[in-house]
């Protein structure tokens, strides 16, 4: 169910919101969180999509800001900032979404624009599924958030977006590319949690040229191994396609070439090669996986301060 | 193109200490799951009702989280004569019907690889020199590394013969580092001394520390919430005594009947089959004192501790309660007594509802007694734990303003709708009048957190493979609760037919007059 609601106020969504849930024999208060998501119409259905997903896991209550793009009409009489859609059952997860799509002035104000909508004393989660400010930590919605998502691979200049974000880092950012290792990570270590306990000498990664992720994977080795990681970019790779260690008795590797085929390949000295199953990680269990933890991600911190971008 | 990081500063790391820590890990580093090491699952009693709606989806179900290793092997022993490939079909038809997460056929190939099928039976030694053999041709093809774990999916009549097969044929053995683990199912003998049998037959063959017995009870996340309820909260600490509370009932009602487990239930009866081992577990949870930590050894410090603190009552008759189901209308079905049922004894005397009373003699829980009823035919499926609260010392209220006050309550509903409800007063709105009654408020688990929780064999199976294992009983925590259920048992003995109550109400009338005596009655949960 989606209920348009053309140059509205916030009061009006709240109460509609109330209306709904009582109509529907609904409590707002199961709901976990507000996510707040500041896109574009460009991409609001498709970021509401992954979203909706998320909200399975943790119900929350969605705040999709986009800019208003609708030209106002000379008839309008009782015009506002403000247009809306609230969308329930179907159209949302878990939760409730309110679309918000302010014009002028209050494009500025987006912080007390979304206050009167929040969960009641619930965790704010502000994310930048496309464009990231350059200081995630002072604009005006992630000012107030208690974590703050952004994605640099999705911006126009990812590596700019990402420079940006290390200038500006604060405890409570957290970037995607970081998101999207985690699997990598978890099997990386546990490849390690078994014996020998042989120290790593070198190691080496490889993916696509200039990727992020496989960046911040290069600096996350370096700084838990001490050792020189190398990086080596392969034209076709659309994702990290491998890391291989290397240690007195020969090379640990983990591989999933090509990336979209969803096959891990594990080889250990002197064991046969292992194939796992490690599809590429979706958005939505990205996204998830943010919405699962709140507190601030110190090892991110150690990573992304120390990483060398210029 | 090759571009290498500029570190001057790197320093390749010194020999391995001697307690080694792996680089990659750090506590703070939450976001990276445990992933099982290299191992293998062996199943006896692969094609069993538990194994086929839970063990084998639930091993899929954390293979699709990306929990279990790569190197990783399933081994089902049974009498069936079946090709590895029909096993395997067996296997995916299970996986398919009830696995919890989606069913991806990546996910399935890789698993398929790993499952192998030895066909036998307990008594046959040959078939467990090829089960040898299958499970060291998975160390050599799979990279499985000697860690295998045995899952006893069998009545606890065939334990002693397996353990003894196993050690024959040199499986309950490990050498080096690789580790040999069994795990069991309830029940855990009959009464203390063949509990204690059943213990001696498996310490001959595996250590103490490689015995895992599972109560899929714990695994469930409301319970595991109880812990979180009780010791991450300041709210509930200071009313948690007999300065607060009245008294505390543990209920486990089935709707159903005894069903296909005629054979196992006839004899045992309810409060060996449900009492012995969940309510008592559960009681131990909600009454032991803080732990250390919830490291599997202090957690179970303080169960065991709580444990060796119930006492009986003196009057087993006026405190304890029996029955059996009668024939009747369970909801909208009609349905047989249980002498009436297939396979049972129509002079049986086999309880299926049990209550006890028993009390804690510990300062924290002197005077508060606890109240354990368990039932099967009952009015609905229900297992919850309600902490009722005494009244507050003085109401300054007309009487005639609280007479539909009951007591305030905290009930922790373990299953079906996970969660936590409270009961307390409430004015009832209107402005002649000052009248109070009770409301609830709810928290509903499934509303606020996931809709696909793990499911409990999931986390119990991932924790045996860690070898890390919190949630699981052990042995000294089964000995002291059939100390506890033995006189009772004892007792029982010389009473005769239990009395019968009607098919889906509460239970018999005994069990009311049993909480009547001390001034309370029964939640119709």
């Amino acid at each position: 169910m989606i209920i348009t609601m053309q140059n509205t106020e916030t009061n009006e969504i709240s109460d509609k919101i109330d209306e709904l849930h009582e109509q529907r024999g609904e409590a707002a208060l199961g709901r976990v969180l507000t996510l707040i998501i500041m896109t574009n119409e460009q991409h609001l259905e498709q970021v509401l999509l992954w979203a909706n997903e998320a909200s399975r896991e943790h119900p929350c209550r969605v705040i999709a800001i986009a800019p208003s793009e609708r030209p106002a009409s000379a008839d309008e009489t009782t015009r506002t900032y403000l247009d809306a859609e609230v969308r329930f059952g179907a159209d949302a997860g878990a939760g409730e979404v309110i679309v918000l799509r302010p014009r002028g002035g209050l494009t500025h104000h987006l912080d007390t624009l979304t206050i009167p909508l929040l969960v009641p004393d619930a965790p704010i989660v502000a994310w930048w599924p496309d464009e990231a400010p350059s200081d995630p930590s002072a604009h005006l919605v992630g000012a107030m958030a208690n974590s703050r998502i952004t994605d640099a691979i999705m911006s126009e200049n990812p590596m700019q977006t990402l420079r940006d974000l290390q200038r500006n880092w604060a405890p409570q950012n957290v970037d995607m590319s970081w998101t999207r290792l985690t699997v990598w990570r978890a099997m990386l270590a546990s490849l390690l949690d078994q014996p020998p306990h042989l120290p790593i000498t070198s190691v080496k990664v490889t993916g696509p040229k200039d990727f992020l992720p496989l960046l911040m994977l290069a600096q996350w080795l370096h700084l838990r191994l001490q050792v020189p990681v190398t990086i080596e970019t392969e034209d076709d790779a659309t994702a990290v396609t491998g890391v291989y260690m290397t240690r007195a008795d020969g090379v640990l590797s983990l591989e999933r070439r090509p990336a979209d085929k969803g096959i891990a390949t594990v080889s250990v000295p002197g064991q046969q090669a292992q194939h796992t199953p490690v599809p590429t990680r979706s958005m939505q269990e990205c996204l998830s996986e943010e919405l699962g933890r709140l507190y601030p991600d110190e090892i991110y911190g150690e990573v992304l301060k120390s990483m060398p971008l210029d | 193109m090759t571009s290498t990081l500029n570190y001057e500063d790197a320093t390749s790391s010194s020999e391995p200490l001697q307690t080694w820590t792996n680089p990659l890990r750090d506590a703070r580093d939450l976001r990276l799951p445990r992933i099982a090491g290299p191992c293998s699952i062996v199943i006896f009693g692969v094609t069993g009702d538990l194994s086929r709606k839970k063990l084998l989806p639930a091993i899929y179900d954390l293979a699709n989280r990306g929990l279990l290793p790569p190197e990783f092997g399933l081994t089902g022993f049974a009498r069936r004569d079946w090709s590895e490939e029909q096993f395997r079909n067996f296997v995916k038809t299970n996986v398919q019907e009830h696995c919890r997460t989606q069913f991806r056929e990546d996910t399935w190939a890789q698993l398929a690889e790993g499952i192998r099928f030895v066909r036998g039976t307990f008594e046959d030694a040959e078939a467990f020199e090829r089960l040898s053999n299958t499970v060291s041709e998975l160390d050599r093809d799979r990279g499985t590394r000697g860690n295998h774990a045995f899952y006893m999916s069998v009545p606890p009549r065939d334990f002693p013969l397996v353990a003894k097969q196993l050690a024959h044929c040199g499986l309950a053995k490990s050498e080096g580092d690789a580790w040999r683990r069994v795990i069991i199912e309830k029940p855990f003998g009959h009464d203390l001394a063949s509990a204690k049998r059943l213990d001696d037959v498996i310490a001959e063959v595996f250590d103490e520390d490689s015995v895992f017995r599972i109560d899929h009870y714990l695994g469930k996340e409301t319970v595991q919430n109880l812990l979180a309820l009780r010791f991450a909260n300041t709210m509930y600490e200071p009313i948690w005594n007999n300065n607060y509370v009245d008294h505390v009932q543990i209920t486990m009602a089935e709707d159903i009947g005894v069903g296909g487990r005629a054979g196992y239930y006839d004899g045992i009866g309810a409060a060996r089959d449900v009492i012995q081992n969940h309510l008592l577990q559960l009681m131990a949870l909600t009454a032991m004192e803080e732990p250390l930590s919830f490291k599997a050894c202090d957690l179970t410090a303080e169960k065991t501790k709580l444990l060796s603190a119930i006492r009986l009552p003196k009057d087993l008759r006026a405190h304890t309660a029996r029955g059996q189901y009668a024939a009747g209308w369970q909801g909208s079905r009609e349905v047989v007594g249980y002498l009436e049922e297939q396979g049972i004894d129509p002079d049986s005397t086999t309880e299926t509802y049990a209550a006890i009373r028993l009390d804690v003699d510990t300062r924290r829980w002197a005077g508060v007694p606890f109240y354990l009823r368990t039932g099967k035919r009952l009015g609905r499926r229900v297992t919850e734990i309600a902490v009722v609260f005494k009244r507050a010392p003085h109401l300054p209220f007309e009487s005639t303003a609280t007479q539909e006050l009951g007591k305030n309550a905290l009930v922790i509903r373990v299953q079906p709708y996970e969660g936590v409800t409270m009961r307390f007063g409430a004015k009832v709105p209107g402005v002649t009048s000052m009248e109070v009654r009770d409301v609830s408020m709810d928290f509903n688990y499934g509303s606020s957190f996931t809709e696909s929780s793990p499911e409990a064999y999931e986390r119990l199976i991932l924790d045996v493979l860690l070898g890390d294992p919190p949630l699981f009983p052990t042995t000294r925590e089964v000995d002291l609760s059939w100390r506890i259920l033995d006189p009772i048992e004892e007792f029982w003995s010389t009473l005769g037919t239990p009395e019968p109550y009607r098919a889906g109400t509460w239970g018999p009338a005994q069990a009311d007059e049993m909480l009547a005596r001390d001034g309370h009655r029964w939640r119709k949960p």
